[in-house]
């Protein structure tokens, strides 16, 4: 390990801001040649913004970037790459109809012939050539559909070692692989440190960065909090450093007694997905699901909805069990779910706020054939009133609402249905701070009136401030539940992520 | 073996030119009469055009767009080049004036779709109806005639090369071309790096827009060619000529394996597509089924091409959240 005293890439003072959303605040980094380095912080702490930033999405408000003793140039990815940086994505967007060699050199083919025509063979010896440096057993003429994520990721590191990165971010890569890939991911990721790179590795996986990295960098609320040697940390002192603020009034939660039990799940399990699932929600009740993106919480509220089948386990709504795989019947039997990404599955993007609220319910609002469109109007209107919606016309489409008053539509739309069970996944997502509130306590109020909650979130503030229960997940396997006054954050994230002493 | 007939039948043109060899051997056992040299030239005639224009309309396809001009700029073309060669222009002048008609479409074409970011499913429709309207303000009632047709292009219609019509080897050739090109040079590997991952093409680099306007340019280009073969092989055109043709281009290219999603296809199996689409058209005429079927039959064979599409191409794994036990 080659540590020299100039860094290859520093980041000073780094601020950006999105509307009225302050993701970056005074945000630094500074990265040496041949180091792993690890970004920490909780989801919303900045550090995406950081490295899209770097991957040359987004450009500073302010801030300085030198990169090699240069300044670096933001904002045009094809740019930050030649400048030496690439960005491994948990998820590769590969081509997938191109061969991998192909992928390895799309928009810059070798030419043969002073640049007349593609050269096929050199290309894929080169391919091979990288693969057989990352020690990776691909073949560079098969095509990338079908490929796993493990893999994607590699043709993703043989692209960036083939421009010769000198910084190359991996953002979560080991969200989706197995343990195997994971081992293959390290051996990888220390080969380009042996070669003088600067790897940074965002994960949520304590023990992970513990194995690999070198240095720790931890963000919380758009800013640095510091900055150390791995072997010089705890666990407990990166938790404390990620963690570090009170729950505020964000979370108006109502004290409520759980009446009977709503929702039942026994020994869920769906191969590959998650396994030995047992939970019960009971009414007035919110349960938080609480665990990393990927540890299986969305798929187990698809598998209650019906979206999804499942392969083993019973779910039980008031007494009776349900179907599996039917979401008409779910809903049938008193299911809500708002779904995580509402602008694909939530919402008609185009249809008016009438139209979407009252979709849930046409069959109450019918007059024999015919459907009045007042009618839409008025159970959309006392709707508004109660979520505090923001709107010039009832009859405005949904595209034109910000995201926070989006989300409320999606939520009146469910809670019009009247459900005994609302699953909800990441409530507040991507919403101001001033909307976080009105959501919570929307649900906090249904809540108290009997409505039992499912809710799915990733944000820790959120899960500790609104949950009666916590059931923390990892890796498809319910870990520990932790009820609201023994729930900690240092807890959770210890669960979630794995790591043994807190 | 098994890994050899696996590889085979992954080239998309494999099971393409397989149910073609089908076709031929079948009808040609029921009806002798079929395979015979003249049944191939009837074959080989009725699919230039559509050959010609299927080059076009792959660079187009690739990148998941769609050009459905193409008909109506072929039929004015081919209408175009025998009213200029009539007033006793030469045929180079006629071409030219061809050409031109195409690469002014496809222009027009390509800057609305790559540009202003227009639909080209949209654009194109919009611009099958101008062109179309316009032909038929200079066309009226007027039919070009025999006489009209430059020698030279009357010629190539009427004649073959051992039984080969010359059309057809000009669109051959044109296939084979286009086909190289499609494999060999870099800013056609862009276009189906653009059909495949539209976003993804963006972040690598590509040119997108640039890339996207010569594309619809080309397609302009070929269309005004396909004029020109249009008018050889009927020696007439009026302001119906080319009607409907993109319809029976788009359906070659598909059943060929050049998917409308994007990202996959070749020329030549484009025209290995086309051949298959008139073989069998003419293959139930040969076996005397009624001609109302034969439109039924490739509505078939369409929708029978993008089944097995989606089946070769959506076996994808799901992805793992539980660790793999070691």
């Amino acid at each position: 390990m080659v540590t020299e005293a100039v860094p290859v890439l520093t980041i000073s003072g780094a601020t950006k801001n999105f509307g009225g959303v302050r993701a970056l605040n005074g945000a630094s980094l500074s990265l040496f040649k041949g180091e792993i380095h690890a970004l920490l912080g909780e989801n919303g702490a900045g550090k995406s913004t950081l490295l899209k930033t770097l991957a040359g999405v987004h450009r500073l408000d302010s801030g300085e970037i030198i990169l090699d003793g240069k300044v670096f140039h933001e904002g045009s990815t094809k740019l930050a790459r030649e400048q030496g940086i690439a960005v491994i994505y948990q998820e590769p967007n590969l081509f997938p109809d191109l061969t991998l060699a192909e992928n390895v050199f799309a928009g810059r083919q070798l030419q043969l012939n002073h640049g007349k025509f593609v050269d096929w063979a050199g290309m894929q010896s080169a391919a091979q050539e990288l693969f057989n440096q990352l020690g990776v057993p691909l073949n560079p003429r098969s095509k990338a559909r079908g490929l796993s994520i493990a893999d994607q990721q590699i043709v993703e590191i043989a692209k960036a070692l083939s421009l010769n990165a000198k910084v190359i971010v991996m953002d979560e890569p080991t969200a989706a692989l197995s343990s195997k890939e994971v081992e293959r991911l390290f051996t990888v990721a220390r080969g380009l440190a042996a070669r003088d790179a600067a790897v940074v590795f965002v994960s949520h996986r304590l023990d992970e960065v513990f194995e690999l990295t070198t240095r720790i960098t931890v963000m919380r609320d758009g800013a640095t909090v510091g900055t150390g040697i791995t072997l010089d940390l705890t666990e407990k002192d990166v938790i404390h450093m990620m963690v570090g603020r009170e729950i505020s009034d964000l979370y108006p939660k109502i004290v409520t007694t759980p009446g009977r039990v709503v929702l039942s799940v026994k020994e869920l399990a769906h191969d590959g997905l998650f396994e030995n699932i047992s939970f019960d929600v009971h009414a007035g009740e919110i349960v938080a699901l609480a665990g990393l993106v990927g540890s299986g919480r969305s798929e187990i509220a698809r598998a209650i909805f019906g979206i999804d089948k499942y392969t083993h386990g019973t779910i039980t709504m008031n007494e009776n069990r349900l179907a599996i795989g039917s979401p008409s019947e779910s809903m049938a039997a008193g299911i809500a779910l708002v779904p995580e990404d509402r602008r694909q599955q939530g919402l008609f993007m185009a249809a008016s706020i009438a139209k979407n609220v009252s979709v849930t319910v046409l069959k109450r609002l019918q007059r024999g054939f015919w459907l009045q469109s007042k009618s839409e109007e008025r159970t959309a209107t006392s709707w508004g009133e109660t979520l505090e919606l923001k709107y010039a016309d009832i009859t405005d489409p949904v595209e034109r609402l910000s995201g926070g008053n989006q989300q409320k539509i999606v939520l009146a739309k469910w809670l019009a249905t009247k459900p005994s069970l609302l699953i909800i996944d990441e409530p507040t997502r991507g919403i101001d701070v001033g909307t976080k509130a009105q959501v919570h306590r929307l649900l906090s109020d249904e809540a108290s009136k009997g409505l039992a909650i499912l809710m799915i979130s990733s944000e820790l503030p959120e899960v500790l401030g609104m949950a009666d229960r916590i059931l923390v997940m990892r890796e498809g396997v319910m870990v520990q539940e932790l009820s609201r006054s023994e729930a900690t954050s240092e807890k959770v994230i210890a669960a979630a992520t794995g790591a043994v002493t807190v | 073996m098994k890994i050899i007939l696996s590889r085979l039948v992954a080239v998309r043109e494999v099971p393409v030119f397989l149910a073609l060899l089908l076709v031929l051997i079948v009808t040609g056992i029921a009806n002798p009469q079929f395979v015979s040299a003249s049944g191939a030239q009837d074959i080989f005639l009725g699919v230039a055009v559509i050959a010609t224009l299927c080059v076009g309309q792959t660079f187009v396809i690739t990148m998941r767009h769609i050009d459905l001009s193409v008909g109506s700029t072929a039929g004015f073309t081919a209408y175009m080049i025998g009213k200029v060669s009539g007033d006793h222009h030469g045929l180079g002048i006629s071409l030219l004036v061809a050409l031109a008609i195409g690469l002014l479409v496809g222009a027009v074409n390509g800057f609305l779709v790559a540009y202003l970011r227009l639909p080209s499913l949209v654009v194109t429709l919009a611009s099958l109806w101008i062109v179309r309207g316009i032909f038929n303000q200079v066309a009226g009632g007027n039919t070009i005639t025999d006489n009209q047709v430059p020698s030279a292009l009357g010629y190539l219609g009427r004649h073959s090369f051992a039984y080969i019509p010359y059309i057809f080897i000009i669109a051959f050739a044109l296939v084979l071309f286009a086909s190289f090109i499609m494999h060999s040079s870099r800013p056609a590997r862009d276009l189906y790096a653009m059909g495949s991952n539209p976003p993804a093409s963006e972040l690598a680099g590509i040119p997108v827009i640039k890339r996207t306007f010569f594309a619809f340019l080309a397609s302009g280009a070929v269309s005004g060619l396909g004029g020109a073969i249009l008018l050889a092989r009927f020696h007439s055109a009026d302001s119906n000529s080319g009607l409907g043709l993109e319809l029976n281009v788009i359906a070659a290219c598909v059943v060929g394996g050049v998917a409308v999603a994007g990202g996959v296809g070749t020329p030549y199996g484009a025209l290995i597509g086309a051949l298959l689409l008139q073989s069998i058209t003419q293959a139930l005429g040969a076996l005397g089924v009624s001609q109302f079927w034969q439109l039924a039959v490739n509505g078939v064979l369409l929708i029978s091409a993008i089944s097995l599409d989606r089946y070769l191409t959506l076996r994808i794994k799901p992805t793992r959240i539980l660790r793999v036990k070691s």
